[in-house]
C-alpha cells in the first residue's frame, strides 16, 4: 500500500515532469519558429527595400562633363550668327543665416560692422537697411547681381552668411534691340514675351540647347529699322511706332520692331508698360494702305479691266446717312491709277461697291484679314472683323481701311502677297532655309500682282509716296493716314500713320512697314500729320540703309515698266 | 564517405558553411579592392590574412569538447566583463572614451568579445535553469543582470551599437529558452514607452541626431544625412547589373562614407547593382539557414541555444548594417559581416561560426557514439 502510494507519487511526479518537458519542447519550437519568421521579414523587407532603391527609384540626374560644359539655355542668334541673347554666368549676393551651423548668431561681427563693410564694396546700398536685414536673421538676396570682382571682395569680408551663389543669367549683348522679338527670362528661368517664351523647352533641353537658335531677324536691318522708326517717331513725337522688314518669298521677318521699347537686360515697371508688341498684337484701321489691295482684288476679279475709265470724284458718297468724302476735291473724275495717287475714298468705295462685299469679304479672307497673324510670337491680336455678310456701306468702308483693324503684320503678309505675284504665306521668325519656303495659297494672279507692282511705284512717283522713292532703290508704297477712333466716333487730332511699301518693284524683295501712332504736326513734318510727311520719308531714309544689306544694289538704270501707264497720269514723268 | 579519396577530417569539415563563407570573403575582398581604387593594400590583402586567422582559429575551436565549453561559460563571461571595466578604467584615467585594450601586438575591442560570451553564459544559464522555473522571476532576474551589466558598460562607452548587439542577442536566447510571452509583449510596450524617454534623456546629441536623420535624410542631406543620402544614391545608381567592377563613382570619389567599413554594402551594389545585392543576401542566407539547422540537431538544451544565439548574433549584424545602408534603420557603426574591413567584427564572427560548427561537430558525436 505504501510502496503503492509511493510509487503513484513517483509517477505523478513524473508524468508531471513529462508534461513540462514536452510543454517546453513544444514552445521551444515555436519561438524558433517565431524567430526565423522575423529573420525572414527583415530578409524581405530588405529585399524589397534594395530592390526598390535599385529600379524603382530614379537614380541621381547624370551630368555628364559634355552636358555641363554646354551654356544653361541656349543661345538665340540672328540669320547670321549674330547672338542676341547668351547665357551669363553671374554671381548674387544671398544671406544664409544658417550657414554657420551652431543655431546661434548668423554672423560673426555685429550687423552693422557687416553692412558698413558692405556698403564699401556696394556703395549704391543703404547701410542701415542692410543692417536691419541682416539683424533679421532671414534668408533671402540681399543683391541680385554681384561682379566677380566684388565677389572675391564679399568673401574676403569672411562672413560665412554671405554667399555668392553663381547663378545664369540672360545676357541680351545688343541691349533694347529686338527686345520685342527675343522677349526675355524670368526669375523662375523661364522665358517670357518673345522668342525666349516661344522657344523655352529647346533653349532648356540638354540635346538641343548646345546649337544656338537661329532667328530670321538680320541684327543689321532690324538696327537700321529701329533707328529709322525711333527718329521719325521723336521728330513728329508720336507716342508711339512699329515696323518690319518682310522677305515676299519667303516670309521670313527680317525685322520687325515696336517702340517705345524695353530693356530685356533690366526688367522694370516702366519696361513692362513697352512690353506690348505694335507690329503682331496692336490691331489698328490702317487706312489707305488698303486701296491697293482692294484695286488688286478688283483688277484679280475682272471688275477693273480698263485702268483708264473714270471714276466721278466730285461729290461725296452718301451711303445709309453716311458721307464718304475725299480729303481734297482731286477733280471732277479719276481713274484708277489717279485715284490710287491721290488717295481717294470716292473712287475706292466705287470700285469696291461694283465688286461686291462678298468678293472683297473672299479675299480679305484669302489675304488672312480674319484671323490672328501667323507669326510665333504668343502675342497676337484678333483683328476687328465684321463676320457674316458685309452690308455695301461696310464693304465701302473696308476698301479704304476703315471698319476694319489688324495688326501691321497682317498688312504687312497681304502686301508681300500683292508683290510676291499672288502667293499669301505665313510670316515666321525663324530663319527659312533656300527653297524651304512655306508652299502658301494663291490669293491673286501673277498678273494682278505685275500690274499692281506698277500701280504701287507710280504712288512713289507721282503720288502720296514721294518721300519715300529713295533714289535708285525703285520704291512701291501707299500712304495709309487713319483717324483713331474715339468716344463718340472718329477724332481727327489723332491720327495711325502708316508706309506699306515694297522694293524693288521691279523684282519685288522685301515689304517695308512703318506706322506712326498718333503723330503730332511738327516742323520736322512741316506741321503735316499725315503719313506722307512722317512714315513716308521714313521707308524713304530707311530702304538705302538696308537694301545693299539684303542684297539689293540701288541703280538709276532699272525700273519697273511704267510707260503703258504714265499717260493715265497725265505722264508727268517725262 | 570512408572509401573516399579524400581523408575523413578533410571530408567531414562542415563544408556546407566552408564554401559561402569562403566565397563571400572573396567578394568582400574584392570590393575592398576595387575601394582602395584597385589595390590589394590596405584593405584586400588584410582582409584575406584575418579571414585565413581566424578560419583556422574556428577550425580549431571546433575540437572543443561540450563539457570545457559549458565549465567555461561563467569565468569567460566574468573574464570579458573584467575586460570591459578595464576598458572603461583606462579610458577614465587617460581621459576621453576608449574602446579598445592595447595588449602588445594586438588591439582587442572587449565590447566584441561580449557578444558571443553573453550568448555563451545565457545558453549556459538556461540550461542549468529547471525546466519548471521558466515561468519564475528566477528565470528573468540573473539573466537581466547578466546582460544588464555589460550593455551598461559598453553604452558607457559609449558605444550604442554593440550595445543593443549584446541586448539583441542575450534577448534572443531568453526568448528561446521559452519565457513567458506575456514578458516580451510587456517588455515590448515597456520599451515603446521607455525609447522616447530615452530618446530625449539618455542619447547624446550625435546619437539623437542620427535618430531623427533616419526619420527623414533628406532634411539634412549635407549634415547628418549625408551617410544615409550618399548610401541610397550609391545602391540606386548601381542600377540592376552596376557600373561594373572598379568603376563605382560615389566610393572612389569619396562620396560615400567609410566606403570601406560600414558602408561596404553600397559600395558593393554600386559596382555590382542589384545582382550583387541579391547574391550577398543569398550568402547570408545560406550561412544563417546553415546556423538554424545546427541548432535544430543539436543534442541538448545547451547547445541548442548556443547554437541559435551565434546565429542571431550574425544575424543582427547584417540585418542592422543592410538596415542602415539601405536608410531603414538609423546609422550606428555595425559592420557587414565577412565583408567590411575590420579586424574585431572578422574575430566576432568567426567565434560565431566556430561554435556553430563546435556544436555541429558535438551533435555528429552524439549520433555517432549513439549508433
Amino acid at each position: 500500500m505504501n510502496a503503492l502510494t509511493i510509487s503513484t507519487a513517483i509517477t505523478t511526479g513524473r508524468v508531471e515532469l513529462v508534461n513540462t518537458r514536452q510543454r517546453s519542447l513544444f514552445t521551444a519550437r515555436f519561438r524558433v519558429l517565431w524567430v526565423v519568421a522575423l529573420f525572414a521579414l527583415i530578409a524581405i523587407v530588405a529585399l524589397m527595400r534594395i530592390a526598390y532603391i535599385g529600379v524603382v527609384q530614379p537614380g541621381p540626374a547624370h551630368t555628364s562633363m559634355a552636358e555641363a560644359l554646354l551654356p544653361p539655355r541656349g543661345e538665340i542668334t540672328d540669320r547670321n550668327g549674330v547672338p542676341l541673347a547668351r547665357a551669363f554666368p553671374a554671381y548674387a549676393l544671398w544671406f544664409n543665416p544658417t550657414a554657420l551651423g551652431d543655431g546661434g548668431a548668423p554672423l560673426v561681427k555685429t550687423p552693422a560692422e557687416v553692412a558698413a563693410q558692405l556698403v564699401q564694396i556696394f556703395p549704391d546700398m543703404d547701410a542701415k537697411w542692410l543692417a536691419r536685414r541682416l539683424a533679421s536673421g532671414k534668408a533671402g538676396y540681399l543683391r541680385r547681381r554681384v561682379l566677380p570682382e566684388e565677389a572675391n571682395r564679399v568673401q574676403a569680408i569672411g562672413e560665412l552668411a554671405l554667399e555668392v551663389p553663381r547663378e545664369a543669367d540672360r545676357h541680351y549683348p545688343q541691349g533694347t534691340m529686338a527686345a520685342h522679338v527675343l522677349g526675355y527670362v524670368g526669375a523662375d528661368g523661364h522665358g517670357r514675351v518673345g522668342m525666349e517664351a516661344v522657344l523655352d523647352k529647346q533653349l532648356l533641353d540638354p540635346a538641343q540647347r548646345g546649337k544656338p537658335a537661329m532667328l530670321s531677324i538680320d541684327s543689321r536691318v532690324q538696327g537700321a529699322l529701329e533707328d529709322e522708326l525711333r527718329r521719325g517717331m521723336l521728330a513728329v513725337d508720336a507716342v508711339g511706332a512699329a515696323g518690319l522688314v518682310l522677305d515676299v518669298d519667303t516670309g521670313e521677318v527680317m525685322a520687325l520692331a515696336s517702340l517705345p521699347e524695353f530693356d530685356p537686360n533690366k526688367i522694370d515697371v516702366a519696361g513692362e508698360k513697352n512690353m506690348f508688341n505694335r507690329v503682331t498684337n496692336q490691331v489698328y484701321e490702317l487706312g489707305s494702305t488698303f486701296k491697293p489691295l482692294t484695286m488688286a482684288a478688283a483688277i484679280d476679279a475682272g471688275v477693273v479691266t480698263d485702268l483708264s475709265r473714270r471714276y466721278q470724284s466730285a461729290r461725296p458718297l452718301e451711303m445709309g446717312g453716311f458721307r464718304i468724302r475725299d480729303s481734297h476735291v482731286m477733280g471732277p473724275t479719276l481713274n484708277v491709277p489717279e485715284a490710287l495717287i491721290h488717295s481717294s475714298n470716292i473712287v475706292t468705295a466705287q470700285v469696291a461697291d461694283e465688286l461686291g462685299g462678298k468678293a472683297l469679304q473672299r479675299y480679305m479672307t484669302d489675304l488672312g484679314m480674319h484671323e490672328r497673324p501667323y507669326i510665333e510670337l504668343p502675342a497676337r491680336g484678333f483683328p476687328i472683323w465684321h463676320k457674316g455678310d458685309w452690308p455695301r456701306l461696310r464693304t465701302m468702308t473696308v476698301s479704304y481701311g476703315h471698319g476694319i483693324a489688324v495688326t501691321p503684320l497682317h498688312l504687312a503678309s497681304a502686301y508681300a502677297t500683292m508683290v510676291n505675284g499672288g502667293i499669301w504665306r505665313p510670316a515666321t521668325l525663324y530663319k527659312v532655309e533656300p527653297g524651304h519656303a512655306a508652299k502658301g495659297r494663291r490669293v491673286f494672279k501673277a498678273s494682278t500682282s505685275a500690274r499692281m507692282n506698277q500701280l504701287m511705284r507710280m504712288i512713289a512717283v507721282y503720288g502720296t509716296g514721294k518721300s519715300a522713292d529713295a533714289p535708285g532703290f525703285r520704291v512701291g508704297g501707299k500712304t495709309g493716314s487713319a483717324e483713331k477712333p474715339g468716344v463718340g466716333g472718329y477724332r481727327r487730332s489723332s491720327l495711325v500713320s502708316t508706309f506699306a511699301a515694297a522694293f524693288p518693284m521691279d523684282r519685288p524683295r522685301y515689304v517695308v512697314i512703318a506706322m506712326l501712332d498718333e503723330p503730332k504736326g511738327t516742323a520736322a513734318s512741316s506741321y503735316q500729320r499725315t503719313a506722307a510727311w512722317n512714315a513716308a520719308p521714313i521707308v524713304g531714309r530707311l530702304v538705302p540703309r538696308i537694301g545693299p544689306l539684303l542684297g539689293v544694289m540701288p541703280d538709276e538704270n532699272h525700273d519697273i515698266d511704267l510707260t503703258d501707264l504714265a499717260p493715265l497720269v497725265g505722264g508727268k514723268k517725262e | 564517405m570512408s572509401r573516399s579519396v579524400i581523408p575523413a577530417p578533410i571530408a567531414q569539415l562542415p563544408w556546407r558553411v566552408i564554401i559561402p563563407l569562403v566565397g563571400l570573403t572573396t567578394f568582400g575582398a574584392a570590393v575592398l579592392y576595387s575601394a582602395a581604387a584597385g589595390s590589394m593594400s590596405p584593405f584586400a590583402g588584410s582582409h584575406l590574412l584575418r579571414f585565413a586567422i581566424f578560419m583556422t582559429m574556428a577550425l580549431v575551436m571546433t575540437r572543443i569538447p561540450r563539457d570545457l565549453v559549458h565549465w567555461a561559460a561563467y569565468p569567460a563571461y566574468v573574464g570579458v566583463l573584467l575586460l570591459l571595466m578595464a576598458v572603461e578604467a583606462l579610458g577614465a584615467i587617460g581621459g576621453g572614451s576608449q574602446r579598445w585594450l592595447n595588449l602588445g601586438p594586438i588591439v582587442l575591442q572587449p565590447s566584441e568579445l561580449m557578444k558571443p560570451t553573453i550568448v555563451l553564459v545565457l545558453a549556459s544559464f538556461y540550461n542549468s535553469l529547471p525546466p519548471g522555473e521558466v515561468g519564475s522571476w528566477r528565470s528573468i532576474v540573473p539573466a537581466g543582470v547578466l546582460i544588464g551589466l555589460p550593455m551598461a558598460l559598453v553604452l558607457l562607452q559609449p558605444d550604442l551599437g554593440t550595445a543593443l548587439a549584446i541586448g539583441f542577442g542575450g534577448v534572443v536566447i531568453i526568448f528561446l529558452a521559452g519565457l513567458p510571452m506575456r514578458w516580451f509583449v510587456g517588455g515590448g510596450l515597456l520599451a515603446a514607452v521607455v525609447a522616447p524617454l530615452a530618446y530625449f534623456f539618455a542619447l547624446h546629441d550625435y546619437q539623437r541626431r542620427r535618430v531623427t536623420t533616419f526619420l527623414d535624410p533628406e532634411s539634412d542631406p549635407l549634415g547628418a544625412g549625408y551617410h544615409i543620402t550618399q548610401s541610397k544614391i550609391a545602391i540606386g545608381s548601381g542600377g540592376i547589373f552596376g557600373k561594373g567592377f572598379g568603376n563605382g563613382s560615389q566610393s572612389h570619389l569619396n562620396y560615400l562614407p567609410e566606403p570601406h567599413t560600414d558602408f561596404v554594402f553600397a559600395t558593393m551594389a554600386e559596382e555590382w547593382g542589384l545582382a550583387g545585392g541579391l547574391a550577398v543576401l543569398l550568402v547570408f542566407g545560406v550561412i544563417l539557414r546553415w546556423g538554424w539547422s545546427v541548432a535544430r540537431r543539436a543534442p541538448d538544451r545547451f547547445s541548442s541555444l548556443l547554437a541559435a544565439g551565434m546565429t542571431s548574433t550574425i544575424f543582427f549584424y547584417v540585418a542592422i548594417n543592410l538596415m542602415m545602408v539601405m536608410g531603414l534603420a538609423p546609422v550606428v557603426g555595425i559592420p557587414l559581416p565577412f565583408m567590411s574591413h575590420g579586424g574585431s567584427s572578422m574575430m566576432t564572427n568567426m567565434i560565431c561560426i566556430g561554435t556553430l560548427m563546435m556544436v555541429d561537430r558535438w551533435s555528429r558525436q552524439g549520433k555517432n557514439s549513439l549508433s
